[in-house]
């Protein structure tokens, strides 16, 4: 049972994904940053889809359950190729963009044989055990490449405020899904607690994009702090 | 060719890496799926609902000896109290 509280914040984390896409077409950076967007245009697309399954079927229903763990495997490969894009970004004037389409390419496709393999034992419902396991699985893996992303933000000493605001929120993004669901095995009678905070997290993102979007330019550095004087 | 071997390393250190992460935060876990994309009600997983037949637990395959269960012993098995 879904109460009104659950209504709304469903409701606003789809029109905050909408204003993502709408920000970034009116900002300029849509094609800079495409598969962010892509991600986001798919969120609403999906959400939209979620919602019709859902008011016609029912959230115990085969077809809004099927629905739903079809088209969240499909939005962690969105979510994956929006990390790509971000890689692509930070590393372009490194010049390693074909290594690094190989390296993320070869990842992609690692995570499928993994997945298979743990898999391929089931005897019923092979391909809905597969498709979870693969969106569970490229989830831990985005998880980890976010954290790379940002050790070589820091590495590199980026200092392009919307790459940085981006990659941050990402991070803080996964790491509140992966702590809520880590708590929430840890203290399982908080349970309607671990529940929401996901779902939080999911309103957070687009909101942390849309002020990346709308307050910084692309071209916006971070001020450099104190410069050190060197006496010579 | 050593680019290509470079970045396969790469990847496969990332695999070990976000599986390992994933067998730490599972491990004690009631074998509910991470869902995280999207604001959307979270329905059960797939595999509770429905008339399918269940698969096997995955500690019925394998060759290796099962062990014996704890209320194994020389002792006469007493009746069920119902």
């Amino acid at each position: 049972m879904v109460g009104p509280l659950g209504y709304t914040i469903w409701l606003l984390g789809a029109l905050l994904e909408a204003t993502v896409v709408v920000c970034s077409l009116f900002r300029g950076p849509l094609r800079r940053y495409f598969t962010l967007n892509l991600y986001m245009a798919m969120s609403v697309l999906v959400n939209a889809g979620r919602y019709i399954i859902f008011t016609r079927h029912g959230l115990m229903s085969s077809e809004y359950i099927y629905f739903y763990y079809y088209s969240d495997a499909i939005l962690t490969i969105c979510l994956y190729f929006a990390l790509m894009g971000l890689y692509a970004i930070v590393f372009e004037e490194l010049g390693v963009t074909m290594r690094l389409r190989v390296f993320m390419m070869l990842l992609l496709i690692g995570t499928t044989l993994f997945s298979y393999s743990v898999v391929h034992q089931s005897e019923s419902r092979m391909l809905t055990h597969y498709i979870v396991e693969i969106s569970q699985n490229l989830y831990f893996v985005g998880l980890v490449l976010t954290y790379v992303l940002w050790a070589a933000l820091l590495k590199l000493r980026e200092s392009r405020v919307r790459v940085i605001q981006i990659v941050l929120s990402l991070g803080m993004y996964f790491s509140i899904n992966a702590a809520s669901y880590a708590l929430r095995n840890a203290y399982p009678n908080l349970r309607f607690v671990w529940g929401y905070l996901p779902v939080a997290a999911g309103v957070f993102l687009p909101i942390a994009w849309i002020y990346a979007f709308m307050k910084f330019d692309d071209e916006a550095r971070l001020a450099p702090g104190r410069l050190a004087a060197v006496p010579r | 060719m050593s680019r290509i071997s470079s970045a396969i390393v790469l990847a496969m250190l990332v695999l070990t890496g976000a599986m390992g992460l994933k067998t730490v935060l599972t491990i004690h876990g009631d074998s509910s799926v991470l869902m995280a994309n999207g604001t959307a009600p979270i329905p059960p997983t797939p595999w509770k609902n429905g008339t399918a037949p269940i698969p096997p637990t995955p500690w019925k395959n394998g060759t290796a000896p099962i062990p014996p269960t704890p209320w194994n012993g020389t002792a006469p098995i007493p009746p069920t109290p119902w």
